[in-house]
């Protein structure tokens, strides 16, 4: 057996002990192919059952088991133990959400934006009892999008929500984004004029630091530059409309 | 004593609980979801492939049809399927799926922009309707967007610890919130179970951690019988090592499973379907291709997808791609994939009508916790997420049809009384100072499933599993919990989660010993035949004190005899 010992040295939090954050080193055995998931399962079973961290699927599609592992928010599930090895790790939780218990963050805001941004399809009225058509390539542009898993590292990872818990955050902008360029979906207008200020696509550093630590490969910054570019040509179109809208349109 | 109130209380988040909340909200009536994680964490989020249902977009020699789909469906489950649930899943099906795209499902596209579809097991027509290899993700996101725009209440992270059942009617549930460790009724004109699985009785698995089965186990204890609890999938392509599925899918688009002999050995099993054989024969036949030195380590085969070319893995296929390089070091495009059968599916659990109702009033189900049964003895691919749909929405609109008739909730004694119950039973638990630990008899548990009531099975393996679960059963009451406080206590939910776990485990052991005839994915290497002379049967397992009691009732036969199951 090739295993060895990996070292976690955990953030806990229980508001009903003193002091009521502290940090905890846990030795484990682990063997390759492992995950950080895993490890930390371990430690509840045989260690201590008080240690909470949420899970779910163990395969990187629910988004539960988020944390920051050497400063860097990842799923656990996702994280081989392998790279860890060799040093102390510390875990921590996601960043700039308030700590429920140890690992557990209360992400009420992150759904709170979530539903602002109504995430729902605004889809035409129809009698027709058949899908509606869309073609592939109307189809991969929101793909990307669609990948979401809402995990909300991005928002851990996120200069401008961290600054500003009003912003609206890459997660909720991507989601925004893939109602707009959804042909479906009746509201353009709507959800531009949602995020053209600084909670929304204004808000941004576009410093893709989401980009970097999605675990599904979404690229919120991109949506963000893409919605920022619409504004900015209905703005210009707008202008040049204004402009030109007195000689040429004198009846309107 | 607090108690909270509704019309509808639906005990998971998943695609069917979703879906019924829905039908029961548009009704009118007042609905909230329970669940123990928040709704995006469901299971249904890991399913991959597709979904079934006749929509004929895919140019075939003939046109496909809902009753070619019925038979499909019903020759997969070695003709234990209720045949007049088939009909109603294959009929409705389009339906469901016409509106999923509705709502804003990004399915994959056909070329003249239609819902694309694409071959699976055990099917005669490329039937499944997918989003990528996501179609679980794509699908509980939409329901949990359709959800928060009619404004659903979710009690998230909450625990059903029991239901509370007054002369055979069930009246609500005694709830438990993790958090805060507060017990907390919640009485209903109807109460929902949409709890999914129970695949983690198993040690190789492809579900969720959360799979434990608590609504059948809730079922089970308040005296309904499970249906055909024998029945467990197994998936024939799992990931070596994690047991993450990979989906059918990947067959579906062409893939091929090779031996170490560099052999399709799919032909030497089902010559005509080869890889597409139903889950049952192709699980079987490399477990055998295993266990005769055919494998890889003697533990897996390969999955390989290299002849299929990036741009189609990457169109097609993109979430196994990003699995196999997360969780396996390995991307598909260069390299084959080491895959061995895992648990998948409970074609068994809470016995159901066409609309989701249980033999309790009050009570109703629906999803992989139900048996309705469309599944029989084994499930072809691309049904679950079907089931869902169908019988989610038929289950949320009975139960508000029927709640609607209902006159006012009236007050009674029971709710107080089973949560005096409940904490006395708790006090003991807590003040027990017992030598056995939860997580080593859950461990055992699932090893015994797996070795002795896996793909294969005999009498004396069932006959020992039989006598290991009594014993295991007994030592459980030797827990002692290291901490008695109740909030975010897990292993007091672990202890909660495996005492259901092992009176489940009990039913399929049971309901295996005795069903002396081999159909889908029960096989007997004893009784290798299908028998229907004896056994064209549901099983009905009842929990008495002493253990299970089994029962059968008569299969529903309308319009597709018996045959021999060939392909």
């Amino acid at each position: 057996m090739n295993s060895s010992t990996l070292i976690l040295k955990i953030k806990r939090y229980n508001p009903e002990k003193n002091p009521s954050s502290w940090e905890e080193t846990f030795e484990v055995e682990v063997r390759k192919g492992m995950n950080l998931l895993e490890t930390l399962l371990r430690i509840q079973d045989e260690q201590d059952p008080t240690l909470s961290f949420r899970y779910s699927c163990r395969g990187a599609v629910c988004g539960s088991c988020g944390m920051n592992v050497n400063g860097e928010p990842v799923l656990a599930c996702r994280t081989p133990v392998e790279r860890l090895l060799g040093k102390v790790v510390l875990i921590e939780p996601i960043p700039f959400f308030p700590v429920i218990r140890d690992l557990i963050v209360d992400m009420s805001l992150f759904f709170e934006h979530y539903r602002q941004i109504k995430p729902y399809l605004h889809g035409k009225p129809t009698d027709s009892d058949r899908e509606s058509l869309m073609t592939e390539t109307e189809r991969k542009e929101i793909d990307p999008y669609i990948q979401c898993i809402l995990c909300g590292i991005c928002f851990g990872a996120c200069p401008a929500f961290g600054r500003d818990a009003q912003f609206l955050g890459p997660a909720i902008l991507a989601k925004a984004y893939r109602f707009f360029a959804d042909p479906r979906d009746m509201r353009s207008e709507e959800i531009l004029k949602e995020v053209n200020n600084q909670r929304g696509v204004w808000g941004c550093n576009t410093v893709f630091q989401c980009v970097k630590v999605c675990p599904k490969e979404v690229p919120p910054t991109h949506a963000i530059v893409k919605m920022r570019k619409k504004i900015l040509n209905h703005r210009l179109a707008s202008f040049f409309s204004r402009c030109s809208s007195p000689h040429n349109h004198p009846s309107k | 004593m607090d108690l909270l109130s509704h019309d509808i209380l639906i005990i998971g988040g998943g695609l069917a609980g979703l879906r019924a909340a829905l039908e029961a909200k548009k009704a009118g009536m007042d609905v909230a979801v329970l669940s123990k994680v928040h709704p995006l964490r469901s299971h249904s989020v890991a399913a991959q492939g597709g979904i079934n249902a006749a929509l004929d977009n895919v140019s075939a020699p003939v046109h496909d049809t809902w009753q070619n789909h019925a038979f499909d469906t019903i020759k997969g489950s070695d003709y234990l399927a209720d045949q007049d649930a088939v009909e109603v899943m294959c009929r409705e099906g389009i339906e469901r799926v016409v509106e999923m795209e509705r709502w804003g499902t990004l399915f994959s596209r056909t070329e003249d922009g239609k819902i694309a579809q694409r071959p699976f097991g055990g099917a005669g027509f490329p039937r499944t309707c997918y989003a990528a290899d996501r179609t679980g993700h794509n699908f509980l996101h939409v329901l949990y967007e359709q959800a928060m725009g009619f404004n659903i209440p979710v009690y998230e992270e909450w625990y059903a610890l029991s239901l509370v059942v007054e002369d055979g009617r069930c009246l609500g549930i005694i709830a438990f919130h993790l958090f805060d460790g507060r017990m907390i009724p919640i009485r209903a004109k109807a109460t929902i179970l949409s709890t999914g699985g129970y695949g983690r009785i198993y040690l190789r698995s492809t579900n969720a951690i959360i799979n434990t089965g608590r609504g059948c186990y809730l079922a089970y204890q308040a005296g309904v019988p499970l249906e055909d609890m024998e029945f467990v999938q197994f998936h024939p392509t799992s990931l070596y090592g994690t047991n993450i599925l990979i989906t059918e899918g990947a067959r579906g688009e062409g893939g091929y499973l090779i031996n170490s002999l560099g052999e399709r050995f799919m032909e030497h099993y089902a010559p005509k379907l080869m890889e597409l054989g139903p889950r049952d024969i192709v699980a079987r036949a490399i477990q055998t291709e295993i266990n005769e030195g055919r494998g890889f380590e003697n533990e897996y085969v390969h999955l390989d997808l290299r002849h299929l070319g990036k741009e189609k893995i990457m169109d097609r296929l993109p979430g196994i791609r990003q699995i196999t390089i997360d969780f396996a070091g390995i991307d598909p495009i260069s390299k084959p994939i080491p895959i061995q059968p895992a648990q998948h599916y409970s074609m068994g659990g809470i016995p159901v009508n066409i609309d989701g109702e249980t033999p309790f009033k009050g009570l109703y189900a629906a999803g992989e916790c139900s048996c309705v049964s469309v599944h029989g003895a084994n499930r072809l691919g691309g049904n679950s997420l079907l089931e869902t749909l169908v019988f989610g929405a038929r289950a949320g609109k009975k139960a508000a049809i029927n709640a609607k008739k209902e006159e006012e909730m009236k007050e009674t004694f029971s709710f107080q009384h089973q949560c005096d119950l409940f904490q006395s039973s708790l006090n003991k638990i807590l003040e027990r100072k017992g030598e056995e630990s939860c997580f080593r008899l859950r461990d055992e548990m699932k090893a015994l499933m797996m070795d002795q009531v896996g793909i294969f099975r005999k009498e004396s393996d069932l006959i020992a599993a039989k006598e290991k679960i009594k014993e295991l059963k007994d030592r459980f009451k030797h827990i002692g919990l290291k901490r008695k406080e109740l909030a975010f206590n897990n292993e007091l939910i672990q202890y909660f989660e495996l005492e259901g776990m092992l009176d489940l485990a009990e039913t399929i052991v049971e309901g295996a010993l005795a069903r002396k005839e081999s159909r889908g994915s029960h096989y007997r290497g004893d009784f290798p035949e299908r028998d229907d002379e004896h056994w064209l049967l549901h099983t009905l397992a009842h929990k008495i004190p002493e253990g299970t009691k089994l029962e059968y009732k008569e299969v529903t036969i309308t319009n597709y005899p018996p045959k021999a199951r060939t392909y």
